[in-house]
């Protein structure tokens, strides 16, 4: 029997704290449709994702109804197109990217990751065929994300590929100026990019995997806030060890409800369960932040001092929960700070209260890195590959994973509004301090050699 | 061996359990099952006993009636018949019924007739109306099994339509999800 407060506690959860399932997502093994043709590898691609993929969105949504939980998002992650495309020009990927959009829409998924590279020791020619049509492809589809892993703690960092995404950012940017850039919000650049996460942009279907994987990323900002919100108001002097305890058992419902659910529509696709996310992901409202989670924990605002104290701590407590709750994690696992797609983190910018520095500072203690970041518009193509690298070298040397999305909004300068729309979110632009001038140091290119730490074995 | 099952009915007070239990013991009857529960400040136990073979119920009733009247509670006693769980239906999902909204009449007699006509037997049922208008006062828990023949979504279509007419939020959700979020 359950008691009361189980099962009004729950429901609290659901209604006022936003408990959901941020996403469901169905991971299809596409190396087999590969081939020299471009007509026969579009069709094949079709082909297999409808065939399974074509219940998927109908089966999630059933299942959320049946435990009362929202599945947001339904979405899909295919292998690696720089593989599969590999035999492909530049300009076939993108016919192949426009396929990848249709067949998305076809299925009712609102986006589908894998139009990827990872070239964290050298490009092939697929690879360099796969990032020349990365431009081209986000702005011509609405749905598909690309990412490129540059560097590993194994390899080190490519920074010629580095550079390369510098320039490939600013084109993609550019095609899209009359929306702000938001091509730029479908591409991540990658140090250490997991096989298996389910959150875009950096979804795809690592080359290791399974014909097809069910991968979940659970979500829970909101939950997270009123617990300890709650907790505070019963016991005002709590101190930080007790609240990371109470952050860890919050962490632990969450992916509970991530995992039964991911369980059961595998079960039901017969489809191999892979693993579930345990990330804090917010989303443009109100009540569903991670920023607002520092202000409930003392701190006046994201970005100033204690911030990136809070954020281990939070990192650390939802692992630590979500760990002991599942039995398969994966994919990023840590607290997400995407700048435009959280209100909170978005207003912290505009205060003035988080500039792009401190951003790169708690990236070094949580999962992804500069994420939905907008920048001025003039920011150079050299520039933005010097950001890219620095964040690159945290993830490297710290052996984690780390991202970047940088957005440079055409015509727009430091302070004013860049709008991508729906889950993307707005943001005000941020400054980059210094970052005027000639960059010598990474114009050489070449490869960061893997720190001395990678050698395990 | 005889099976009877009794409950009792009387203002809470400590004792309670243990005078029944003598009571029973002093007549040679074994415990079978027992569940109590407390309602604001009343009492209600049900006892299911094993009785030796050549008392009937009504034995059992005057028994009991005579131990535990002079202590001001109330005895009802019936024949048990044999057999257990022979009403849960085969291949039953539990689901977890609940609602809140302003107190009003017939909200329980509402709810409960279209959880019936679907053929859904409930198992459990809390409810708590302590009146007034504000929702979180006025709260009602039903688990229920939901056969495996019904259709679970004009159930739940039901209910949502009965729980609006009686301006009331409801939410439908299977078991798992609870025992989920507060288990391990």
């Amino acid at each position: 029997m359950l008691t009361c407060r189980e099962i009004i506690s729950t429901l609290e959860m659901v209604k006022n704290e936003n408990l959901d399932v941020r996403t469901v997502t169905l991971g299809i093994n596409l190396l087999d449709c590969a081939g020299p043709d471009p007509g026969d590898v579009r069709h094949r691609i079709t082909e297999r994702i409808l065939s399974l993929a074509g219940d998927f969105v109908q089966l999630c949504d059933g299942i959320g109804q049946k435990y009362g939980i929202p599945v947001v998002n339904k979405r899909i992650a295919v292998s690696p197109m720089a593989v599969v495309g590999a035999a492909l020009s530049p300009e076939h990927l993108v016919d192949v990217a426009k396929t990848l959009d249709d067949v998305a829409r076809e299925v009712h998924v609102d986006f589908i990751g894998g139009f990827s590279a990872l070239v964290e020791k050298g490009m092939a020619r697929g690879d360099r065929s796969l990032i020349a049509a990365i431009p081209e492809a986000l702005s011509a589809t609405e749905r598909v994300c690309a990412s490129v892993n540059v560097a590993t703690t194994r390899a080190g960092i490519n920074v010629d590929a580095v550079l390369l995404m510098g320039k490939t950012v600013k084109r993609a940017a550019r095609l899209t100026a009359d929306r702000d850039g938001v091509a730029c919000t479908k591409l991540c650049v990658f140090a250490n990019i997991p096989e298996d996460i389910p959150f875009m942009a950096g979804a795809y279907l690592g080359i290791g995997e399974a014909d097809a994987v069910i991968n979940v990323g659970v979500s829970g900002p909101g939950v997270v806030k009123k617990a300890v919100e709650r907790a505070l108001a019963a016991d005002p002097a709590m101190d930080l060890g007790s609240l990371s305890e109470l952050i860890k058992k919050t962490a632990y419902k969450v992916t509970r409800v991530g995992e039964l659910i991911g369980r059961e529509v595998a079960q039901k696709l017969k489809i191999r369960f892979g693993v579930v996310d345990l990330s804090l992901a917010p989303t443009p409202n109100v009540g569903d932040s991670v920023g607002e989670i520092f202000q409930s924990l003392g701190l006046r605002a994201i970005g100033v001092p204690g911030t990136t104290a809070a954020l281990a701590l939070l990192n650390d407590a939802v692992k630590k929960g979500g760990a002991f709750a599942s039995s398969r994690v994966g994919g990023l696992s840590g607290a997400f700070i995407p700048v435009s797609e959280d209100l909170n983190i978005s207003e912290a910018v505009r205060d003035g209260h988080l500039c792009l520095e401190k951003l790169e500072a708690i990236t070094s203690v949580c999962s992804v890195g500069l994420d939905m970041v907008a920048l001025p518009g003039d920011t150079t193509e050299e520039t933005l590959s010097a950001i890219i690298a620095d964040e690159m070298a945290i993830g490297v040397v710290n052996n984690k994973t780390t991202a970047t999305r940088l957005i440079p909004v055409p015509g727009k300068g430091p302070g004013e509004k860049a709008y991508f729309g729906g889950l993307m979110g707005h943001s005000t632009i941020i400054s980059v301090n210094n970052g005027s001038g000639d960059n010598p140091f990474i114009r050489r290119g070449g490869l960061v050699p893997a720190p001395i730490h990678s050698l395990r074995n | 061996m005889n099976k009877a099952i009794l409950s009792i009915l009387g203002r809470d007070r400590p004792g309670i359990v243990a005078s029944v239990s003598r009571a029973l013991t002093d007549l040679n009857c074994n415990i079978e099952n027992v569940s109590q529960t407390m309602l604001q400040r009343e009492f209600a136990g049900i006892f299911i006993v094993s009785t030796p073979r050549e008392m009937t119920a009504d034995d059992l009733h005057r028994e009991m009636d005579s131990s535990l009247s002079p202590l001001g509670l109330h005895v009802y006693t019936k024949p048990c018949e044999g057999g257990e769980d022979d009403c849960v239906a085969q291949g039953a999902e539990p689901f977890v019924i609940t609602t809140k909204g302003p107190d009003r009449k017939g909200l329980v007699a509402g709810i409960s007739e279209v959880i019936a006509r679907h053929g859904v037997n409930i198992t459990n049922l809390q409810a708590v109306f302590k009146g007034g208008a504000d929702p979180g006062d006025n709260i009602m828990i039903y688990e229920v099994d939901v056969p495996a023949a019904v259709d679970q979504q004009i159930l739940a279509n039901e209910l949502r339509a009965k729980a609006e007419s009686l301006h009331m939020e409801i939410s439908i959700q299977h078991r798992n999800i609870f025992e989920a979020i507060n288990r391990i």
